[in-house]
């Protein structure tokens, strides 16, 4: 490796990028004129750089919630001592969660498990209220106005309204395995287990309940 | 499942955006921007500072998390950690960087550090069977079923220092400064390893769809 491809290699991906400035670039061109292994080390970063953006296109899953956080300073005035406010609590609430992930998932997808036994766990919630919902494991009710299967991310989309022609108020949940799931009918009427959250991406802004652990059809 | 190959795209009639509501408003914070009062306010004892710091940072630390160990459970501890660290780290905060990047600083180095201990007692397989049985990956039941899972596999799959720049590069979208004061090495050494990195996924992609 010349002292010319050890200077210039870190322009690989910006250059990749259009963002290098018209100088570098034009002599990073000639550079790769005349050397093969810059030639054939560029194509493999291009490769990987496309790859990469698309890996940056992909969706982390949910983060956990740890409510000892979650509620801090909720309603209250500001005090000190966090510490003891929160630690406890805060590992309570993970030991609490892990176990009731165990319970829900039966140690497999949560979705092939035909019943949601701890009905209890799960806060019953009104399409309605979601706006001002606060809970985070809850149990929905409404029609299934639209279904849409998003081949490339393997995730079923189901918008669900509270009545049998209504567009709003409205919730989109998604299911990340759709496999082996019986998929309910537009118009049927359906209960759904899972989490509430608001996705708030650029360009749409509602709420979902996501991901879903369990669908029950109560009226197809 | 045919029906559904022929099912219009998303068509969420109606679908306009609600309310945010105040948590979700505060979830929108473009980070940085009030840093410096939460971080003051925090040190007073506020919770409500506290509160809001998780709630902007959550998300976004949580899929660097994720992606780094690849595994949700693991994944919940190490985040839980993160921002225990971090609560009790403020008071030290010396603002010679951005909030978010002195947090990611503290994720990357507890995910790299729970890999390692669990190396200890993890070890590859590979590294019992011999080198020789890597080239098998792309065949068996763990094969990936879909693009999207050979990428995750590919990323997961890279050594952990080209997994960083990997996920903070594409999947946070920083920048080689930003890159550079999470790691802690100067922007030339980010640039050089992430070129390493893409050449090296590249052979992973390769290698896990067959391509020659």
């Amino acid at each position: 490796m010349s002292l010319s491809c050890r200077i210039l290699r870190p322009g690989f991906v910006p250059y990749l990028e259009g963002e290098l400035q018209p100088g570098r670039a034009g002599r990073l061109e000639r550079h790769l004129a005349g050397c093969g292994e810059c030639r054939e080390l560029i194509e493999r970063v291009r490769a990987g750089h496309e790859t990469g953006r698309r890996f940056g296109r992909l969706r982390a899953d949910i983060p956990p919630r740890f409510p000892a956080f979650e509620e801090l300073g909720a309603g209250r005035p500001a005090r000190r001592g966090f510490w003891p406010a929160v630690a406890v609590p805060a590992l309570l609430s993970v030991a609490a969660g892990l176990a009731a992930l165990l319970v829900i998932s039966g140690g497999g997808s949560p979705l092939r498990s035909r019943s949601v036994k701890a009905d209890r766990a799960f806060t019953p919630l009104a399409i309605r209220e979601f706006t001002t919902n606060s809970k985070n494991r809850i149990v929905t009710e409404g029609y299934v106005h639209n279904v849409y299967y998003d081949k490339e991310e393997r995730t079923l989309h189901i918008k669900l309204a509270e009545g049998p022609r209504d567009t709003e108020p409205f919730v989109i949940c998604e299911i990340r395995d759709a496999s082996g799931l019986t998929i309910p009918r537009e118009g049927s009427r359906i209960r759904v287990y899972g989490t509430a959250r608001f996705d708030a991406q650029p360009g749409r802004g509602w709420h979902e309940v996501n991901p879903v652990m369990e669908i029950a059809v109560l009226n197809r | 499942m045919a029906w559904l190959d022929t099912a219009p795209g998303p068509d969420y009639s109606g679908a306009v955006a609600p309310e945010y509501s105040p948590e979700e408003t505060m979830a929108r914070i473009v980070p940085g921007d009030r840093d410096e009062d939460l971080i003051l306010a925090a040190r007073r004892g506020d919770e409500e500072a506290f509160r809001e710091i998780y709630r902007t940072y959550r998300e976004p630390v949580w899929s660097v998390i994720l992606s780094l160990v690849g595994d949700p459970v693991q994944a919940q501890d190490i985040l839980q950690t993160v921002f225990f660290k971090a609560f009790r780290g403020l008071a030290g905060f010396r603002f010679r960087s951005a909030l978010f990047t002195w947090i990611y600083r503290i994720a990357c180095n507890d995910c790299r550090n729970h890999l390692r201990r669990r190396a200890v007692h993890e070890g590859p397989l590979e590294d019992i069977l011999g080198s020789r049985y890597e080239a098998d990956d792309t065949r068996g039941p763990d094969r990936p079923r879909t693009r999207a899972d050979a990428i995750k596999s590919a990323v997961l799959a890279l050594p952990f220092k080209m997994r960083e720049v990997v996920i903070l590069k594409y999947q946070e979208d920083l920048s080689y400064e930003e890159m550079s004061r999470i790691l802690g090495c100067p922007p030339g050494t980010i640039a050089s390893r992430l070129n390493r990195a893409l050449a090296e996924l590249e052979t992973r992609m390769r290698r896990i769809e067959g391509r020659p």
